[in-house]
């Protein structure tokens, strides 16, 4: 079993709050200043015979830095920062800028996992209805696309994870295709 | 009774004429249009440009911004302006806020037409192994966060066409889109685009275009301006309906008080409505016959000069006051006229040789404003020569305020004394200016423009805004044909992309990337292989990847229709933002007389690093293709020829001066004398324009060439030998009116906020003054020598 917890610290929710909630994820995960960590994903495309894999690592800076690294198959590099999306592919040369505002679905994406890195409600809540489900040792978040654009790509993205830590993210798309990440954080 | 007779028919005439001119003036149509304030004679390029200024689709552009407010209230009020105004599709060709709706359609133009469009469609594009190397790029693609949506075309389009396409467009400048509509860099301002069909010089139908713009922005009511919104308007067409109004209240105002201004003069000088009147008659002939001069000789007349108009006023009077102010008891008028009608006549010409330079300018607007007033001096003084002694009863004199003459005298005489301060002060300002001479003029080509710089500012911002960056390099094509043009284009296009990938160019923009020759098109189209070959080429390249069998047979239909589509014609991108694009730098030029007809393609450049090796490679005579064009060395180049050309013009109106001055006083000592207070004046006048911050245009020259035109008058008179005390004394007093009423009229121009009437306004103003007063101080006598020499 893998487990990632984006907190170097660790900080606990505060306890004597009885009905542990959306508001009181999002604070903790809010509270999160850096992580650095593993993933590796699987995707299941109709298109393909075979599932694709790929892996490599990720560092997220709070609060809207978010870099992965794909190390294998072949290398990759997508660097989000702020609104803008760099895409690098090494043994090509090719570099591309995408200025998010110009690319509502690329941005509703990357906004789903950036966002609840960083514990921004208020950004989830304009591209997504979110819901939680579990408690807070064990809480699945589940994020449903309110823009007509996105839901005709994204069915629901479901986040996973143990207190102020995200475990897998899992995107499910409306034509049956599918990918599950897994996150390993590095020792503290 | 011959005399009798000749008034009759001198009457008869002028009735006539003015019925004339009136039927002339009511068919006239009159306008703002801005370019007649620019060049006409100048190089094919820059006819071009001055063409697109006036109905080219740059012409047609209207830039809305609305500001103040939150971003989404302001995104708000931008699509409901957006959908208003798409409801009247009689005005407007195009509406773009950067809704998606209309970039659809772009991107829809785009898919469809693909393997038309790119450039990279090309023999052995669709080859086994440049379709093996395009299969693992798009594997690793598909996984990425924009994969979801590659997906969806991918077995459409597996050599990425439409990615391709749409890269090529992205370096293109455009606004940030905000809350899905365009917004300014910042996000203070949300931004529309409005392409109105009629062209930029239909003032009435721009004036509708810009209404229909206030009344969208104002149809949400309390909402928006509650919300503290703000709308700003700029473009071609928003210039020239201001313009419009501006002059229009302009002429409106200033003639209004002008006339008011001269006639509270002739009251109080003769304190009789009758005068009045009659002072009057000279006037208004003369702005008659100066409006349907223009209509006859130009077609249209400028409103502009209307606003010019209000010097006539105060240069006409002149000749009624001179006539009534040499009427003496018991001297019928045609007598006392016929004393001064020689340095009348003199004046009126010196007036038409300064005149006479503006009408041989190249500018179509000053050549209106010359032969406006020549036109206008001319009748004015032949109605005061031949029908207002008719007019005046028999016996009248007038009792002209004479407490105010042997003041004027005394003053006049005691001038002398300012000889020599006044030298002195000439020689100092000669040593100013020629100390600042490196610096006198504005080098703006700008400065020419009748928009207000508060108007230009806010166009500059909200052109950097919408992200149009100010072009100053473009290449340009010139060819028979349309399509012609778009093949030159792609040769053009050809050493560009060699420059880019050398880092000398940043980028380009050519009407070809959206329309390609047709020969383009056919070469694109046979490079498609035929379907079997191209799915058994797509076999060989599959093997050993994951994709699915028959995956790409889509991409297989979408090539093979493709390859046998029709071309495309500039009709397929109607609807589209593209549109725009290709008309904006695919236009048609009509033939002229330095120009043959034909089409004319333009590559805006952005980023050039080295202008003279990309001019180097373009002038390869193996294939000359294409001209760089560098716009600020063009304007700069505009407005020096421009300059020289006026200051020519303005020498030869000034030697015309001289020698009809030369002519007429047959005495060289005598046009010395009368030359020296102008000349005095002009450089003092040079000197004032300089202090108070003005660097110097072509209007003023032009304003000085008038100085001298209009001062000689006062010289003429000062020079002249009076037959006694008293008739001095008469024109000392006339003299000082006609100056004042010369004053109203360009003074009130000064006030103007048309940069050419308040130019030269201002400069008249001034100098008229000083011609006065320096023509006292230097060619006044002394009270002795008043009487008539022995």
């Amino acid at each position: 079993m893998f487990v990632f917890a984006l907190a170097a610290g660790g900080a606990a929710v505060a306890a004597e709050t009885p009905v542990w909630d959306i508001e009181q994820l999002m604070q903790g995960l809010s509270k999160v200043p850096a992580a650095k960590g593993k993933f590796v994903e699987r995707k299941y495309l109709a298109m393909l015979t075979a599932p694709l894999d790929s892996s490599g690592t990720l560092v997220y800076t709070a609060p809207g830095r978010l870099e992965k690294n794909t190390l294998a198959p072949k290398p990759e590099r997508l660097v989000l920062d702020q609104d803008k999306l760099t895409l690098e592919y090494p043994d090509r040369g090719q570099r591309r800028v995408l200025a998010l505002q110009n690319y509502p679905v690329v941005w509703a994406f990357v906004e789903s996992i950036r966002s609840t890195l960083a514990g921004d409600y208020q950004t989830l809540n304009r591209f997504y209805r979110a819901s939680v489900a579990g408690g807070e040792e064990q809480w699945r978040l589940s994020l449903k696309p309110v823009d007509p654009k996105m839901q005709a790509v994204v069915q629901e993205i479901r986040i996973g994870g143990s207190h102020n830590r995200v475990r897998t993210i899992e995107i499910l798309e409306t034509q049956g295709d599918r990918s599950v990440m897994t996150i390993t954080e590095d020792g503290p | 009774m011959t005399m009798a007779r000749a008034s009759r028919w001198a009457i008869a005439l002028w009735a006539g004429a003015l019925v004339g001119c009136a039927i002339v003036i009511a068919r006239t149509e009159f306008t703002a249009d801005m370019s007649a304030f620019l060049p006409r004679s100048p190089t094919p390029v820059q006819q071009i440009l001055v063409q697109q200024l006036r109905d080219g689709v740059v012409s047609r552009l209207i830039l809305i911004a609305v500001d103040g407010g939150t971003p989404a209230a302001l995104a708000q009020t931008s699509m409901r302006m957006a959908a208003e105004l798409r409801k009247h599709p009689a005005e407007f060709a195009a509406v773009n806020n950067g809704e998606d709706s209309a970039l659809d359609l772009d991107r829809e133009f785009l898919w469809r037409n693909r393997y038309l469009l790119s450039p990279a469609v090309a023999p052995g594009h669709f080859s086994a192994p440049a379709l093996r190397d395009a299969l693992e790029e798009n594997l690793q693609l598909i996984g990425s966060p924009a994969g979801a949506l590659l997906r969806r075309i991918l077995p459409q389009d597996p050599t990425g066409e439409l990615l391709r396409l749409i890269a090529q467009f992205e370096g293109v400048a455009r606004p940030e889109v905000r809350e899905g509509v365009w917004f300014s860099p910042d996000g203070s301002r949300a931004l529309l685009v409005a392409q109105t069909r009629a062209a930029g010089y239909d003032i009435d139908a721009q004036e509708r275009a810009l209404n229909l713009i206030r009344a969208a922005f104002a149809g949400g009511g309390a909402a928006a301006t509650s919300a503290g919104q703000q709308l700003l308007v700029s473009g071609p067409g928003v210039f020239s309906v201001n313009s419009r109004a501006r002059i229009k209240a302009d002429a409106l105002r200033f003639s209004v008080i002008a006339t008011a201004l001269v006639a509270g003069l002739l009251l109080v000088l003769y304190r009789s409505p009758r005068v009045l009147l009659l002072g009057l008659v000279p006037v208004a002939s003369g702005v008659l016959a100066g409006v349907a001069a223009v209509s006859i000789g130009f077609g249209t007349v400028h409103g502009i000069t209307l606003g010019f108009g209000v010097t006539l006023i105060g240069e006409a009077v002149d000749y009624a006051i001179y006539l009534f102010t040499q009427i003496t008891p018991g001297t019928p008028p045609a007598d006392s006229l016929a004393q001064i009608w020689p340095t009348l006549r003199l004046g009126l010409l010196t007036s038409i040789c300064g005149f006479a330079a503006m009408l041989l300018s190249g500018f179509p607007g000053l050549g209106q404003l010359g032969l406006f007033s020549i036109a206008g001096l001319v009748a004015a003084v032949l109605v005061t020569r031949f029908v207002l002694p008719v007019l005046l009863p028999p016996g009248f004199t007038v009792r002209a305020a004479t407490g105010l003459g042997p003041g004027v005298t005394a003053l006049a005489a005691s001038a002398r004394r300012l000889r020599w301060p006044l030298i002195a002060v000439t020689v100092v300002c000669i040593m100013l200016l020629s100390a600042q001479r490196s610096q006198l003029w504005s080098d703006d080509l700008a400065s020419l423009s009748p928009i207000a710089a508060s108007e230009r500012t806010l166009d500059e911002q909200l052109r950097r805004d919408i992200g149009a960056p100010d072009v100053r390099y473009l290449v340009v094509v010139d060819a028979a044909d349309a399509d012609a043009a778009l093949a030159g284009s792609e040769k053009v296009a050809a050493h560009l992309d060699a420059a880019v990938a050398q880092s000398r160019l940043a980028g380009f923009e050519s009407p070809a990337a959206y329309l390609p020759s047709s020969a383009a098109q056919r070469a694109r189209q046979a490079a498609i292989p035929a379907p079997a070959v191209l799915r058994e080429n797509l076999r060989e390249a599959q093997r050993g990847l994951p994709f699915r069998a028959g995956l790409f047979e889509p991409f297989v239909r979408d090539a093979a229709a493709a390859a046998t589509q029709a071309p495309l014609q500039r009709a397929s991108l109607d609807g589209t933002a593209l549109a725009l694009k290709v008309d904006s730098l695919l236009v048609k030029r009509t033939a002229s007389a330095t120009t043959a007809g034909g089409w004319t393609a333009m590559l805006p450049l952005r980023g050039v690093v080295d202008a003279a090796a990309l001019e180097r490679d373009l002038k390869n005579p193996s294939d000359h293709a294409g001209v760089l064009i560098d716009l600020r060395r063009e304007s700069d180049a505009l407005y020096q020829s421009y300059r020289s050309e006026i200051v020519t013009y303005s020498l030869i109106g000034a030697v015309a001066i001289v020698l009809l001055l030369l002519v007429s006083l047959r005495s060289l000592r005598r046009v010395a004398a009368v030359l020296s207070p102008l000349a005095a004046a002009v450089i003092v006048t040079l000197c004032l324009l300089l202090a108070s911050g003005n660097a110097l245009t072509i209007f003023h020259i032009v304003g000085l060439l008038l100085v001298v035109a209009v001062g000689s008058n006062y010289a003429l008179f000062f020079e002249r030998e009076a037959a006694d005390a008293g008739q001095r004394e008469r024109t000392l007093v006339s003299l000082l009116f006609a100056n004042v009423t010369t004053l109203i009229g360009f003074g009130l121009l000064a006030f103007s906020k048309v940069p050419l009437l308040h130019a030269i306004g201002g400069t008249v103003a001034i100098g008229a003054f000083l011609s006065l007063v320096f023509s006292a101080v230097l060619i006044g006598r002394p009270r002795a020598a008043l009487a008539r020499p022995a």
